[in-house]
């Protein structure tokens, strides 16, 4: 599903964001990444988005080598995931039935399609009553399960989220973890980027640690810190 | 609502019009500032070339002929040089209106001129050539001289045979070519130079509305890099993203268009009427072109001006926010 063989990424400035990282995380998997600020997080999930191109090493996504993938094809390579922000990144002059529904445009999805997806994936994360509401009149954890919605709407295989609950209160945030929870249980692969000690310690999934650029820690089902 | 891919950029495309009404209207005023400039020297461009054109068909050469020429040679010296490529018109003047045209210019010295009336007309008869390209000039001239010695030598033959007097005989029917060389080549000169100026400014004037343009649709852009983004996330092509922006970009431009076009519209015949009414174009008898007569050209070019500007100026302030 995602394989990374030994990344490095270097930045222009010189600094060495990602080093020697290999891993692989399967179909249906639930992972986390955690790490502290600057520790190459952020970085991972841009190298598996291409938005960054990984300076050293292969990374698969779906069976399909995308390191010398051309900038032409990247946007189908983002139709096969789901991406969540940590500030939702909503269009506001849209509607949330428009910005669930903006993402089958892109996609060239039909008319009949749209229309009936979109409610069931704001049924799904609960907003069917908010279809048409914009996203200044909803709460921060609102705003989030739209950006899920509009994740989810393509049928992605896998949902990349860089730390999703960030700007949300604890218990908005667990609203979120079960419903990305739900997702993975239905057979969508998860990659969640986070700070969120307790989430992790609760959750009791695959934990990958990365401290300044090396993976230092990858276990099956492990808490925010070893447990040494 | 029914949509597929093209109607659904060309609607985001109206509807960004209207979700952003203040750099909308930013925009289509800076243009039309632009295109009313533009629009402006236009006008001139084409008025100025008018008058030039009208100026330069009433210049040209008088052809001096002999008064031994015949008639038949004079109608055969007017035709051929009718037949000349540039030639506008040839017009007969005989030796009684050449003395008229003298006595005219002579005004306070009748008595001097009384001398010279019937047999003693020393005054040729001439042809008036006017001609349609001033640069051309020289080499109709040579022409003409060519038709004239060509015409007389034809006759001589004839001539010897019915015994006429030795100095009648001249090599050629023309006696001379007059033209106002000097006030010619000044005036090419000036249609030239004045061109050429018109010529700069609109090259200028163009650059200055595509860079205007593609800064305030840059602002847009920036203003919007953020949906760009968001956008690129969830997987649009280039061109999607492009395509609303670019149709933005033509419909203010053709919105200017259209303001600008009426302004000018509802100003040209006025000031032209006005301009027209001045004394020297009236001593000329110049006429300006009437809005109807450049109505068509202008609509042409505020067209393709507003919706060239358009795509340019969208397309050249995209490039950045595109590479996410």
């Amino acid at each position: 599903m995602i394989e990374f063989k030994n990344v490095s990424k270097i930045y222009d400035t010189g600094t060495e964001a990602v080093h020697n990282a290999t891993f692989t995380i399967d179909k249906g998997e639930f992972a986390f990444l955690v790490g502290a600020s600057g520790s190459g997080k952020s970085t991972l999930i841009k190298l598996i988005l291409k938005e960054e191109e990984a300076t050293k090493g292969n990374i698969v996504i779906n069976g399909k080598d995308i390191t010398f993938l051309k900038p032409k094809r990247v946007p189908f390579l983002r139709r096969s995931m789901g991406v969540v922000f940590q500030d939702f990144r909503l269009l506001p002059d849209k509607t949330v039935y428009e910005n669930v529904a903006f993402a089958m445009y892109i996609v060239k999805a039909s008319p009949k399609h749209i229309r009936r997806q979109v409610p069931m994936v704001l049924s799904l994360v609960g907003l069917s009553n908010k279809a048409k509401c914009y996203p200044n009149e909803l709460s921060g954890g609102e705003q989030q399960r739209v950006a899920l919605a509009r994740a989810l709407v393509n049928n992605p295989s896998m949902i990349i989220a860089d730390e999703p609950t960030g700007n949300l209160d604890p218990e908005t945030a667990w609203d979120i973890m079960h419903l990305l929870n739900d997702i993975n249980a239905r057979g969508t692969t998860v990659v969640m980027a986070t700070h969120a000690k307790d989430i992790v310690d609760a959750m009791k999934k695959r934990v990958i640690q990365i401290e300044k650029g090396v993976i230092v820690r990858d276990d099956k089902k492990g808490g925010y810190n070893s447990e040494i | 609502m029914k949509y597929n891919g093209l109607t659904y950029l060309i609607g985001e495309g109206f509807s960004n019009i209207f979700k952003n009404k203040k750099s909308t209207i930013t925009s289509i005023i800076t243009m039309v500032c632009m295109m009313f400039l533009f629009g402006l020297f236009f006008a001139i461009g084409v008025n100025v070339n008018y008058m030039l054109e009208q100026v330069q068909m009433k210049q040209g050469m008088n052809v001096f002929i002999w008064d031994e020429t015949t008639e038949e040679q004079k109608i055969k010296l007017e035709t051929e040089i009718k037949a000349l490529n540039g030639v506008n018109t040839v017009v007969f003047k005989n030796k009684q209106e050449a003395l008229e045209d003298m006595k005219s210019r002579f005004k306070n010295k009748q008595e001097l001129m009384a001398g010279f009336e019937g047999e003693n007309n020393i005054f040729p008869a001439s042809f008036v050539v006017t001609l349609t390209d001033l640069n051309r000039l020289d080499e109709i001239q040579t022409e003409i001289e060519r038709i004239g010695a060509k015409i007389a030598t034809e006759n001589r033959a004839e001539e010897v045979d019915l015994e006429i007097e030795e100095s009648t005989i001249h090599d050629s029917i023309i006696k001379n070519i007059t033209s106002s060389d000097n006030t010619i080549k000044t005036l090419i000169t000036i249609v030239s130079g004045i061109r050429m100026a018109i010529g700069v400014i609109f090259i200028v004037l163009l650059f200055v509305s595509i860079m205007i343009i593609s800064n305030t649709i840059r602002l847009t852009v920036h203003a919007r890099r953020k949906e760009i983004s968001i956008m690129k996330y969830v997987g649009a092509t280039n061109s999607f993203i492009r395509w609303p922006f670019i149709v933005e970009g033509i419909i203010i431009g053709i919105i200017a268009a259209i303001i600008t076009l009426l302004i000018i519209g509802l100003l040209y015949d006025v000031v032209i009427q006005n301009i027209e009414a001045s004394k020297v174009l009236q001593k000329m008898s110049i006429t300006l072109l009437s809005f109807s007569e450049i109505a068509k050209t202008i609509s042409i070019v505020y067209a393709l001006l507003g919706i060239g500007i358009g795509i340019l100026g969208s397309a050249m302030s995209m490039k950045k926010y595109l590479e996410v």
